[in-house]
Formats: structure tokens, sequence, C-alpha cells
């Protein structure tokens, strides 16, 4: 078996020495990925084709005036029933490969979940029981990955389709990432800025989260 | 002192492990809430020029969340939606993590337990 061996100090001056399986971290992550991929997928899917019923059915005068301009990136969608099932399907691919880059960079945090797990010797555990903290600086760093990436691709797309001028709601961005313009060194200024946000939101989310799991399962297997 | 553990058990289970739903729809909800509050208030700290309304494009979002609007006091609805919107989808995230899960390993048991049947 593929076996590398890492040594952990604990607390308690106690050395622990373990044996992680890569060819299992390497399953285990892969059907994670899968996994989050498609809860992703569902929600973002699911989220385009309702907020476009949504949209369709409010009574307005010009239904979808502005959320038309999402068929920029994803074509064939609009809103209308149709473009409503094509957004099911656009919202469901993009949502899907998210969760996938989400997982993916955020799985370089499982060994350091492993090393606490192990520290904390919770021998006594079942899976499925077990709630464990979020690691809120490998969460900022996989979805501020995802997030500042999405605006480098959907802003340099439309520096690709000669778009660049017309793209007058893109640019409003730059409301609230100054330095951001659609240009590639505009693109990159703002996901520079994007991602620093996002990291600190998921830091205060994980700081959020944890809190409530250690004070719902204080005493309690986690 | 050594302890020397085998980690594929730990890991397996940290595989496996649920989400709280009712701590991922309270965090969700929390950021969420901040994020709509900062997005109109920084149009309105920034303002428009003279005539010029105050975040028209934002002010948008009013189809979707009703009495939505880029004021002070829209912020503050805008929060309350975003807390709302963020716990639902938050809650609907961890419940769908800890099912797809679930059912995986259910899988997998009804197959181990098949193969040492067919094993048997």
């Amino acid at each position: 078996m593929n076996k590398n061996t890492y040594v952990y100090e604990s607390n308690e001056n106690q050395v622990v020495e373990t044996n992680i399986d890569e060819r299992l971290l390497g399953a285990v992550i892969r059907l994670n990925t899968f996994l989050t991929a498609a809860v992703m997928g569902i929600l973002g899917g699911l989220g385009l084709f309702f907020t476009t019923l949504l949209s369709l059915n409010r009574g307005l005068p010009n239904p979808g005036n502005y959320l038309n301009l999402l068929g920029v990136f994803m074509p064939g969608y609009e809103v209308t029933p149709t473009g409503a099932w094509i957004g099911l399907l656009w919202g469901g691919l993009i949502g899907a490969i998210s969760g996938g880059v989400l997982y993916r960079v955020y799985a370089h945090n499982l060994r350091i979940h492993v090393r606490n797990f192990l520290l904390q010797d919770k021998s006594g555990d079942e899976p499925y029981t077990l709630i464990v903290p979020i690691g809120g600086k490998a969460l900022g760093l996989a979805l501020g990955t995802v997030i500042a990436g999405g605006l480098v691709v959907t802003t340099n797309w439309l520096v690709i389709r000669g778009t660049a001028d017309e793209s007058v709601h893109a640019r409003l961005l730059g409301n609230y990432l100054p330095g951001y313009s659609i240009s590639l060194p505009g693109s990159l200024i703002g996901a520079v800025q994007l991602f620093l946000f996002v990291f600190v939101l998921c830091m205060l989310w994980s700081w959020i989260y944890n809190r409530i799991i250690t004070t719902r399962h204080r005493g309690t297997p986690k | 002192m050594t302890r020397v553990t085998n980690a594929d058990k730990a890991l397996l289970k940290i595989a496996f492990c649920r989400i709280d739903a009712v701590a991922m729809a309270i965090a969700t909800g929390a950021v969420s809430g901040l994020l709509l509050f900062l997005a109109t208030a920084v149009l309105l700290v920034k303002g428009a020029p003279p005539g010029m309304e105050v975040g028209p494009h934002l002010e948008l979002l009013g189809i979707y969340l009703p009495g939505y609007s880029v004021t002070w006091w829209g912020s503050l609805l805008g929060a309350g939606y975003g807390l709302l919107i963020g716990a639902v989808i938050g809650s609907l995230a961890a419940g769908m993590w800890n099912f797809t899960h679930y059912l995986y390993m259910t899988a997998m048991v009804i197959r181990a337990s098949w193969l040492r049947m067919m094993v048997d």
C-alpha cells in the first residue's frame, strides 16, 4: 500500500505517528468532489430555473430585461419558459464545475482534519455522526479561487467577444472593486480584490459555523 | 510518549462527516445578510451625481425582494432578506450534502452485504 507517515505533537506533548493511505485519500477526495459537484449543480440549476420563472411570472411589462444578459455567457438562455430549462442545464453545469473545483481546492485541508481528529482521539465516534469544524482559510482559498476565477473568465469572455465597450452593466462592478474594468488587467485587479473579500467572508462564515457547532454539540460526540 | 495510529479510519470518518444544518443556515444567512447590507450601503455612501438615482441596477432586486430599495431602510430590509435566503440555501446545501453521503453509505453497506452473501 502507498502509505505516507506523518508525525504530529499534541498539546500534552504526546507524539502521534500516523499513516495515511494515499490511495484512500485520493478516493475520498474524488468521491467528495463528485458529491459536492452534484449538490452545487442541483442548487445552481434549480436556482437559475426558479429565478427565471419568478421573473416571468411577476407580471412586469418587460420580464428579463437584465436577466437576459446571462445569455451572453450561457448560449441559448433567455427569460422564456424554454430558456428556463436551458438555464437549468447551464446553472447545473456551472454549479457542478464550481463545486468540483471548490472541493478540490478545499481538500488540501483534509490532512489537517485528520491530524486534529487523531490528536483529539475521538475513537468512539461512528461515521456519519461526526461533525467537524470547517477550516475558514481553506474554504476562503477554495471559494475565493472559484469566484475570482469566475470573474476573470467572464470578463475576458466579454473582451474576446469584442463587446467590452458595450458592457455597461459589467462595468458597474467597479463600484465595489476599485480599478476593475472590462480588460485583462482590470479583471485581474478586480479578481485580487474579490478573492480577498471572499476570503474574509469565509473566515467570518467559518467562525460563526464553528462557534455554533461547538455550542450545540458540547458534551456529545462530534 | 509516542502513539502510533492508523489514519485510514479517521479519514473515512471525516469523509463521511455530517454538516450541521442549523449552524450552516445561521452562518450562511448571517453572511449573506451582511453582504446585501454592504452592497446597498456602499452605493449609498458613494452617492450619485446630482439629479441621478443611487443604485438603479441594484434596486432591480426589488423585483424579487418586495419592498427592497437602495435606501438605508432598504439596506436593513435587504439584510433581513439576505438572512432568510441565505438560511434557506445553507440548510438546503447541508441537507443535500448529508443526504447524498447517507445514500452513498447505504449503497456501500448494501453492496458489501450482497457480496458477503454471494461469497457465503
